[in-house]
């Protein structure tokens, strides 16, 4: 009981230091939320949607993300995407999670 | 409830909260996305939309005060390195208030079961519910620092202290050096003292309340006079090294030990003064100088680290 509520803690801490670099992955085209939510659980990183959602909101007040209200094929829905700021960021956060996962392949490997 | 009305309910229960520049867009936005999730579940579990599947969804989305918090950055009142701190400050000044409170309730003469009532109404209102002012003082102080953290992260600094450091360096002892030799001046002769200063204008009653009782004069004020006296010696010493060090930590324990001591004794003992008001008023400050000094000495105490493994250490090899 006490081993599975510690897992799952941790295992949340996980997701949220890679929720960030996953959403903005995904965002070198312009994607509306749903979009942008079955996209991620296709490729293995499902994220709830009243964490994704805001988080788009956010992204965009912090600078890194622009957004538009468009028709496509349905309804108006906004669309995200990285701006300048965006792809720097999203260049410097690849970096950083490749040089940890590196580390974190060396440490996890059995001796 | 039907479909449409609880998704406008959470919606705006959602959008509310938000700054009015951002409310309707989001609102919009997160229908729109509600819909869309509704219909994919619809799809997925093969059913048709209904209010029971849609509150399961609002459910699983989250509290709309949750998700309202979400879409804005993150608002800290008190760092969470503070956290422990102002919890703790919290309640020891609560506990403090109260207990002074309590004390100053049951040292009034209680005669039945309705005076101890009353004693107890009276502490509730007159110091529990006012003591609310403290935790409100707290928050303020540590919303400051906080902010002042993040306004200026150098000032947040760690900077190493040591034990033996003299706070405020040698002008702070000093200065301190010159304030007990007046002290010690004023103990010698108060009564002289306003004289030196007032001359003869005052009202006879002002040199009276200044007069020593013949006890005090003979037995406790000299030794008490001595007792302070040891505090010039201690500060020159520290004065002339620059720091403390352990013998003159030594040296201020005992001096305390005596201060405290030989004040309590006096306190106890009889009159300080002849005029009863001034001997009050100096038997209060000589208790409020040894809650000080326990205080002081407890935190201390608490604050102690002695750096020791927790256990028996296994010796290989």
């Amino acid at each position: 009981m006490g081993d599975t509520d510690a897992f799952n803690k941790l295992e949340l801490e996980l997701r949220r230091g890679v929720v960030v670099l996953a959403t903005l992955s995904q965002l070198r085209m312009p994607r509306y939320g749903y979009e942008l939510r079955q996209v991620l659980a296709d490729r293995g990183m499902p994220i709830e949607e009243g964490t994704l959602y805001p988080l788009l909101r956010r992204l965009e007040t912090q600078g890194v993300l622009k957004s538009e209200w468009k028709i496509e094929d349905g309804p108006p829905r906004r669309y995200y995407s990285l701006n300048g700021d965006g792809r720097k960021l999203l260049k410097k956060l690849t970096e950083s999670w490749q040089g940890m996962n590196d580390a974190m392949g060396r440490l996890l490997k059995e001796d | 409830m039907n479909v449409n009305d609880l998704i406008e309910a959470y919606v705006t229960d959602v959008a509310v909260q938000l700054p009015r520049r951002q409310r309707n867009d989001v609102a919009f936005e997160l229908r729109a996305l509600l819909g869309e999730e509704l219909q994919a579940k619809a799809q997925a579990s093969g059913r048709v939309v209904d209010a029971a599947m849609t509150t399961d969804l609002l459910r699983d989305f989250g509290h709309p005060d949750v998700v309202a918090a979400r879409y804005r950055p993150v608002l800290t009142i008190i760092d969470p390195v503070d956290g422990y701190t102002f919890v703790r400050a919290t309640v020891v000044g609560l506990a403090i208030i109260w207990g002074a409170g309590l004390l100053k309730e049951v040292l009034q003469p209680v005669e039945s079961g309705s005076d101890l009532i009353m004693a107890l109404a009276r502490w509730w209102l007159g110091t529990v519910i006012s003591s609310l002012w403290w935790p409100g003082v707290l928050v303020s102080y540590f919303a400051i620092a906080a902010w002042v953290r993040r306004r200026w992260p150098s000032t947040g600094e760690w900077k190493p202290r040591s034990r033996y450091q003299v706070t405020g360096g040698r002008t702070s002892m000093v200065l301190a050096m010159v304030g007990i030799t007046l002290g010690l001046l004023v103990l010698i002769d108060p009564r002289g003292a306003l004289e030196l200063f007032f001359g003869t204008q005052l009202a006879p009653v002002a040199y009276d309340a200044l007069t020593y009782t013949g006890s005090f004069r003979q037995l406790q004020g000299p030794i008490l006079f001595v007792v302070l006296l040891l505090n010039i010696p201690l500060m020159v010493g520290v004065v002339a090294s620059g720091r403390w060090s352990a013998s003159l930590r030594r040296f201020e324990l005992a001096l305390e030990v005596m201060v405290c001591v030989v004040m309590l004794w006096t306190v106890l003992d009889g009159p300080v003064f002849i005029a009863a008001v001034s001997d009050k008023f100096v038997k209060v400050a000589m208790l409020l100088i040894i809650a000080s000094v326990l205080i002081t000495r407890g935190i201390r105490l608490y604050r102690r680290v002695m750096p020791a493994p927790d256990g028996r250490v296994q010796v290989h090899g």
